[in-house]
């Protein structure tokens, strides 16, 4: 669906934001895309939306160069921007004027969703407050049903109810067939809601599996007193939680937190774990 | 190329353009037709008439500047740091912008501001009647001036629309000193050229030959000139905007 190869960015008298950055996104799952602030999760994010070009490699979306911006492409993307503004105008005006141009857009859909969000169509937008109008993207976004939902920083801006309520509406679409590449520093808004774990540092990518890959060879817990000399990476703030080679254990959840701090200080035994069986890992 | 150009969108982009900008497009009109009407009501003061020369300098007056200010108002949506993520992202192809954007500033604004002008003028001469016993007359609209104002203002729109589209900041004051500094680089351009052409036949500037070579040189070549102003600047400066759109990044 997306294909990135040796992409490189940096912005006009700033330092290389991405280099040499290669990543396959394919439909029917949920992407979490995570990394430090500043370390080009939003800037690859517009990338793949087409709002900007790479200086150089290529990004492809169904084939196609996202830069020329192909009306059969643009179909298929729809893009949530972490800051942004919407129109002076009544939510089902706004629908109005822009479900148009998208062929799969389910008005249906979107004002179930404005309903479960408990927002009104006749509603002003510019009364809303700013994790409303976030709200009323959202709905716009997955009731566009674009194959590709490239989400920014989604759950800024939204209260502690609303991010369980956006867990499980992204859940109930997940099952058809879409690309959902979600971007976020805050790690834990996005428990048990992806399927596949990037990570940006140090403008690479520094690790890219799937969750089933991670629960298949990692373990999360507290470690036992035999298991202290397999200690990948622990964080006494945790709990003492720690993360180890998976050996015999029992599969743990995977704990996005502890596994992301894990890929910034452990990169490299993180990924040589999860490349071999877990018998050469301990060898 | 299909996919990339479809009437149905560009009617749609259009519609957009304008919904999010109705309040600002109405508050404008207001003000320019109540401007306009006090105006055609001091003309009627004078000779109990308004003739088509008053119409098309009051028609003149506003049409190309509220016509320069709309242009930069449609394209500042992709100047806004947090709407231009959503401006660029719908599924409209870069020609159907630019169609969409040229038909609005362009064919649709002067259809609208003559309509508007010919109401008001029309009301003013009936307001005038009632007020001052004018005498009822059809407002006088079309003529060769209403036409050489809509022609120019279809040539020079281009060229503020590439000013929209290239400058982020103080687009207006950017566009008009960029468009001085191009009509005086082409008058040095051409007084050099003359200057190198001409200085055998002692008709260089300064010598009273000169206004005579410069008349004569007019006459021959304002046709070029002429055909060069309707027929390339304005095109090129479409293209010109065009390509400003496809490089746009957020």
């Amino acid at each position: 669906m997306i294909k990135i190869q040796s992409l490189r960015f940096y912005y006009p008298k700033s330092k290389t934001i991405l280099n040499d950055v290669s990543l396959n996104f394919d439909s029917g799952n949920i992407y979490g895309l995570f990394g430090r602030n500043g370390e080009g999760k939003s800037t690859l994010m517009k990338i793949m939306a087409g709002l900007l070009f790479p200086k150089s490699g290529s990004c492809q979306v169904f084939g196609e160069n996202m830069s020329r911006k192909h009306v059969r492409c643009l179909h298929e993307v729809f893009f949530i921007p972490e800051d942004f503004e919407l129109a002076a105008l009544k939510i089902s005006k706004y629908e109005e004027v822009n479900s148009v141009f998208y062929p799969e857009f389910s008005k249906e859909q979107f004002y179930e969703l404005i309903k479960e969000f408990s927002l009104s169509p006749n509603e002003n937008i510019t009364t809303l407050s700013f994790g409303q109008k976030k709200k009323v993207l959202i709905a716009f976004g997955i009731a566009a049903n674009t194959k590709l939902l490239l989400m920014d920083e989604p759950t800024n801006g939204l209260d502690i109810p609303s991010k369980s309520q956006f867990r499980k509406i992204i859940a109930g679409v997940a099952d058809q067939g879409k690309c959902i590449v979600i971007s976020t520093h805050q790690v834990r808004d996005l428990h048990s809601l992806i399927n596949h774990l990037m990570i940006l540092d140090q403008s690479k990518v520094v690790f890219d599996k799937s969750l089933f890959e991670v629960s298949e060879h990692l373990w999360f817990g507290k470690p036992s007193e035999k298991d202290k000399h397999t200690v990948i990476y622990a964080e006494p703030s945790l709990g003492g939680k720690a993360v180890l080679p998976k050996l015999d254990k029992d599969e743990s959840d995977v704990d996005l937190e502890l596994l992301f701090n894990a890929v910034l200080n452990e990169p490299d035994r993180i990924n040589y774990i999860l490349k071999k069986r877990y018998y050469d890992a301990s060898v | 190329m299909m996919h990339q150009f479809n009437y149905k969108r560009i009617y749609h982009f259009i519609r957009r353009d304008l919904t999010i900008r109705k309040s600002s497009i109405s508050t404008a009109l207001i003000v320019i037709s109540a401007i306009l009407f006090v105006f055609f009501l001091i003309n009627l003061r004078e000779d109990y008439r308004i003739t088509s020369g008053e119409f098309t300098n009051l028609f003149g007056l506003f049409y190309i500047p509220a016509g320069v200010l709309f242009t930069f108002s449609i394209c500042k949506e992709s100047h806004d740091s947090k709407a231009n993520h959503l401006y660029f992202v719908l599924p409209v192809s870069v020609y159907e912008r630019m169609a969409a954007i040229w038909f609005t500033t362009t064919i649709l604004y002067t259809a609208v501001f003559s309509v508007l002008s010919f109401v008001v003028g029309q009301f003013a001469i009936v307001t005038g009647g009632i007020l001052f016993g004018t005498d009822f007359h059809l407002l006088p609209m079309f003529s060769g001036e209403y036409l050489g104002f809509t022609m120019f203002y279809s040539i020079i729109q281009p060229v503020f629309l590439v000013g929209a589209l290239a400058f982020k900041k103080n687009r207006i004051g950017k566009t008009l000193l960029v468009f001085v500094l191009v009509f005086f680089g082409v008058m040095i351009y051409n007084l050099i050229l003359f200057t190198m052409l001409n200085y055998r036949y002692d008709v260089l500037p300064g010598n009273a030959l000169a206004s005579e070579a410069f008349g004569l040189a007019q006459s021959d070549f304002s046709v070029f000139g002429m055909l060069f102003f309707l027929g390339i600047l304005g095109p090129v400066m479409l293209f010109v905007a065009y390509c400003k759109m496809v490089e746009k990044e957020v």
